[in-house]
């Protein structure tokens, strides 16, 4: 019976190549999106899964509460965890692990590791990093051990066997030794080391007493729960315990400590606090409503085309019937010949993704491996994926078909019903409901990315290249020594620029009423010539200078809203009152225009600058003549190369470097833009099945009015203004619903565009002109054809 | 074999009701050949059908075999369709996308007969009615009286008891006509039961009683 279906089904498809390929094709490339995403989703959700204790690892966080403001970190101090784990009985081991940039040579071989990290011994007793040689219970127990990824121990050792070999660490040139080789840890983990340091190493590089300092922050802290321990019962064993270690100095210095616990698993995609890596469980959700829009859309393609050729199909039906078929028999082949549709487009769209995993990986910036995708179970489950899509899409279009009576279609006397074509309408709506919607909300991303990138940021970042000396102690001499290099028209040494990081310091301020009020304020340390160098504005007081000699360490600058923080209404008051902040006092002497340090997402923030020079950074800004750049760039790293041989060249440009931050946004607004053209691609495939059909089904009514003297464009009006009208339906729902949720996306950016009617105005009228050529290109060429041949035809 | 007593039957539109058959009775015989005939319109279609059990009828019984099938389900028709009733019509209704075999083969997959009797017994009746060297042509690709015989082919490949035929030569011209109506007197001989609609005085010679009917009624019966 099943051969007969499927003989029946393929003699169908060749038959009608053309409603064939659109059915299949379209089916394929929705499969495809949805398998991609499928792919993307499955993956966001991997994250940290792996490891066998993750059910018992929780990450430790901390929140800092000052009378000025509450702090949600994701780090703690190097005490909390060591401590926790020492007090509570319930925290059977911990890890922590501090991310730092190191230079690391190798003889001639050296590289700026910035996937590097100070960890404890712990480390591989918490989390699953598979050792190819050394012992994980020893290899960071002594001080300078370093255990490498294996690519990274390919990059330095080559063939060579690295246990037991010496790197040098940093400029000072530290002697280390390799005491463990780890796999490369998986692409889905919240950190992707390269090189673990042992964490003692730093007590004697650096005389830096982590287990001591409650309130040095900067430690990523794991705690491995004993079993059948619920994190809630924990936490709030947390309060007492901070209470007994550090009350007092809490007190003192007015801040507050508060520990929470978050699950391994859910850090990368839930926590709010972001990490080394994080995604978004919104944009997880969006992709994957997008996906089962696009299946939808596909999916009624099929169920369109099918139904309206249900006629050609009746006869068939009624002869089945009659030579004794049951209903259900009936139901069942139509079945069988859809599910057969989506298994040719199921082949199809495995090619397809094949093809496009590599673009894929490039959109959404990661690399979502196809090797997983092509793994049994998962074709398995695609391919039970593809058949249930089958049996949607085809189970309506069977039910319509099984339901013809034998004596009313053997008649020939069977028309298509206004149910089935009412039906048809709304579907089509549907469809282009979804597509001006995803053409909307590609619409107000790229605008709202446009706005970010074109937003006057209250500084200059035009032509200024930084050089990264990674704090090198000679940041100071390279900046002197590249302002003789032609091009080069002013230049500055800094600690930090906008778009990258920056410290934040424990400071006093005093405020209004002339107490001193405690805030941690992110610190910029500057030299004379930033402020001017980066055209930031000073609204009250003065900037920075030589001619002061108490500037290099009794000065301090605030931008507005640091000022509005303190309490002062206008920026000149804040001008000779006191700070203190990290050890040393003096004086406000200037107040900066807020400029934006970081991306358009979050509100400017109170900021303070210091004068420094490069103090932690080690940030050398030079701002070039437009014509000299590349010129200047070859000079600039010929000198970094005499005055810091052992560092690789390191450097960026300011503009692109603070456009950096909006990654994630691109990237999102890159895969809605292809999504949406997926989505308008298939509706059309639909519109020109469904039109083309109407057009082959009015053919003789064409020919009869041609006759009567109707002219080309009135054939074109009466073919064409049904569907036009059901596009138009479309905008208007798809318009609110899509304000709705858009507005809801720009409400995450502190600044954002409002969303105009012009936009929807604009999604509508890309989709009625697409739609309007796949109408006409097909009724014009039937309003053309001679009326005696298609009269003729009948 | 077939016993329809006060049958009636309405067709309802928006508008009007029709009275396609008015209290209508009729028996057939095991074995005989009956030829029903009337002008257009009069419910000859509609008494088939509902003989043939696809379509329903609002009063009156309908005893098949001694068994009442009036208030049967769908399920129970087609069972006792596909066992029992083969059908001709005017316009041969193969289907398009299948060959002349698969076609015949086509009943003998519903009555679930397994493949390898299905071959022998569909190369039987193609023998039987001539067709046997265009089996796997399409449809289209034959003649109308070829079409034809393909579909006494597929009536008969399940040895039905009963064969309905509606107009079987209204589509053929007379050398093709008669040939099939020599293929029903043929299997009439071998005892099947056939109940044929025509407007040909010529084709209803080969029957043993003619119905003729008017305006949903039989008006006269008379023995060939
Ligand atoms: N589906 C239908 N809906 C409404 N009326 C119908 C329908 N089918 C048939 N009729 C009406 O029932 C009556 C009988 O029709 P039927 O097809 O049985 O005639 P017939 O005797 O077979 O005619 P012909 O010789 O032209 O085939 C006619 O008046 C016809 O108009
Ligand atoms: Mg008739």
């Amino acid at each position: 019976m099943l051969k007969n279906y499927i003989k029946i089904a393929w003699r169908n498809i060749w038959k009608t190549k053309g409603f064939s390929t659109i059915n299949i094709l379209g089916l394929a490339v929705g499969m495809t999106a949805c398998f991609l995403i499928a792919l993307y989703v499955n993956f966001e959700r991997s994250y940290d899964r792996y490891h066998s204790k993750a059910d018992r690892i929780y990450r430790l966080v901390c929140d800092i509460k000052t009378p000025t403001e509450t702090i949600n970190a994701n780090i703690t101090s190097g005490p909390m965890a060591m401590y926790a784990a020492k007090d509570l009985p319930e925290i059977e081991n911990f890890a922590r692990l501090l991310p730092n940039s190191l230079l690391i040579r190798k003889d001639n071989i050296k590289y700026q590791e910035s996937k590097l990290f100070f960890a404890d011994s712990t480390l591989f007793q918490l989390f699953d990093f598979p050792m190819v040689a050394g012992n994980p219970a020893t290899a960071l127990k002594e001080p300078f051990s370093v255990v490498l990824s294996e690519s990274a121990a390919k990059k330095y050792f080559g063939k060579e066997d690295p246990m037991g070999k010496s790197l040098l660490l940093t400029d000072d040139s530290f002697n280390s030794k390799v005491t463990g080789v780890i796999k490369d840890i998986p692409e889905n983990s919240q950190f992707k080391g390269d090189v673990f340091v042992s964490m003692v190493t730093l007590i004697k590089m650096a005389n830096f007493k982590f287990d001591e300092q409650w309130g040095n922050f900067g430690f990523t802290s794991y705690v491995l729960t004993k079993p059948n321990t619920d994190p809630s019962l924990l936490t709030t064993k947390f309060p007492a315990f901070l209470t007994s270690r550090v009350g007092k100095e809490m007190d003192q210095m007015k801040m507050h400590y508060s520990l929470f616990l978050e699950p391994l698993k859910e850090v990368y995609l839930y926590s709010k606090r972001g990490g080394f890596e994080s995604g978004n469980i919104n944009n997880v959700y969006i992709f994957a409503i997008v996906a089962l829009f696009i299946l939808l859309i596909a999916c009624i393609n099929f169920i369109n085309l099918s139904t309206a050729r249900a006629i050609e199909r009746a006869k068939e039906v009624g002869i089945r019937k009659v030579v004794g078929a049951y209903r259900m028999q009936i139901t069942r082949q139509f079945i069988s010949e859809s599910v057969l549709i989506c298994l040719l487009a199921f082949i199809i769209s495995l090619l397809l993704c094949l093809v496009l995993i590599p673009y894929f990986n490039y959109l959404a910036g990661k690399e979502i491996s196809g090797g997983i995708f092509f793994h049994p179970i998962y074709i398995i489950i695609l391919f039970l994926l593809a058949c249930l899509i089958g049996l949607l899409a085809g189970i309506y279009p069977a039910l319509v078909l099984s339901s013809f009576k034998p004596v009313t279609v053997l008649k020939g006397k069977f028309s298509s019903n206004a149910k089935g074509l009412l039906l048809r309408k709304t579907l089509v709506i549907v469809q282009f409901v979804v597509s001006i919607a995803l053409i909307a909300g590609t619409l107000i991303v790229h605008r709202q990315l446009g706005y970010m990138r074109n937003q006057n940021l209250g500084f200059n970042k035009e032509q200024m290249l930084v050089l990264q000396t990674n704090g090198d102690a000679k940041s100071r001499i390279l900046k002197d020594a590249v302002a003789s290099v032609p091009g080069v028209l002013s230049n500055s040494v800094s600690g930090a620029v906008p778009g990258g990081e920056n410290p934040v310091a424990y400071s006093e301020i005093e405020n209004k009423q002339g107490d001193m009020q405690i805030a941690n304020l992110p610190v910029y340390f500057v030299d004379y010539n930033y402020i001017p160098l980066y055209k930031i504005k000073l609204v009250a007081g003065r900037i920075f200078s030589p001619d002061f000699g108490t500037d290099t360490a009794q000065a301090m600058i605030l931008n507005e809203s640091a000022v509005k923080l303190f309490g002062y209404s206008k920026p000149e008051d804040a001008i000779g009152k006191k700070y203190s902040q990290w050890g040393s006092e003096g004086k406000i002497i200037g107040v900066i225009k807020d400029f934006h340090f970081k991306s358009l997402q979050s509100k400017i923030e109170p900021l303070s600058m210091r004068y420094g020079q490069g103090n932690g950074g080690g940030l050398v800004s030079i701002k070039i003549e437009g014509q000299h750049i590349n010129a200047a760039l070859q000079a600039i790293e010929r000198k970094w190369h005499d005055i810091i041989p052992n560092r690789p060249f390191e450097y960026f440009f300011a503009d692109e470097f603070f456009d950096r931050q909006y990654r994630a946004e691109n990237r999102f607004g890159g895969l809605f833009l292809n999504f949406a053209v997926l989505a308008i691609f298939i509706s059309c495939l639909g519109l020109f099945g469904l039109v083309s059909y109407n057009t082959t089904q009015r053919y003789r009514e064409i020919g009869i009015r041609k006759v009567l003297g109707a002219s080309v464009s009135t054939i074109v009006q009466l073919l064409s203004i049904d569907f036009l009208q059901l596009v138009c339906i479309s905008i208007l729902v798809a318009s609110p619903l899509m304000w709705f949720f858009m507005s809801k996306w720009l409400a995450d950016f502190a600044y954002h565009i409002d969303i105009s009617w012009w936009i929807f105005a604009i999604a509508g009228s890309i989709a009625v002109g697409i739609a309007l050529v796949v109408i006409t290109s097909l009724t014009i060429k039937a309003a053309m054809e001679n009326p005696v041949k298609s009269l003729r035809s009948e | 074999m077939i016993k329809i007593t006060e049958l009636q039957k309405y067709y309802r539109t928006e508008e009007v009701e029709t009275v396609a058959l008015n209290s209508l009775s009729i028996d057939v015989q095991k074995g005989e050949f009956v030829a029903v005939m009337g002008p257009s319109g009069c419910g000859k279609s509609t008494l088939l059908n509902i003989i043939g059990l696809l379509d329903d009828l609002d009063e009156g019984s309908y005893k098949f075999n001694d068994i009442e099938v009036a208030k049967f389900n769908e399920r129970k028709r087609s069972d006792l369709r596909k066992h029992n009733i083969g059908f001709v019509f005017q316009s041969f209704n193969l289907i398009d996308e299948l060959t002349v075999f698969e076609n015949v083969e086509l009943p003998l997959i519903y009555t679930k007969v397994p493949a390898a009797e299905r071959k022998k017994r569909v190369e039987e009746v193609l023998e039987k009615v001539q067709i046997m060297h265009r089996r796997n042509h399409f449809p289209q690709q034959l003649s109308g009286g070829q079409q034809q015989r393909v579909a006494v082919a597929r009536a008969v490949v399940n040895n039905p008891k009963l064969i309905l035929a509606d107009e079987p030569t209204g589509n053929l011209d007379s050398n093709n006509g008669n040939e099939v109506m020599q293929l029903l007197t043929e299997l009439n001989d071998q005892g099947t039961t056939i109940v044929m609609v025509t407007h040909s005085e010529h084709d209803a010679r080969y029957s043993d009683r003619i119905i003729r009917m008017l305006d949903g009624q039989v008006v006269m019966t008379t023995v060939g």
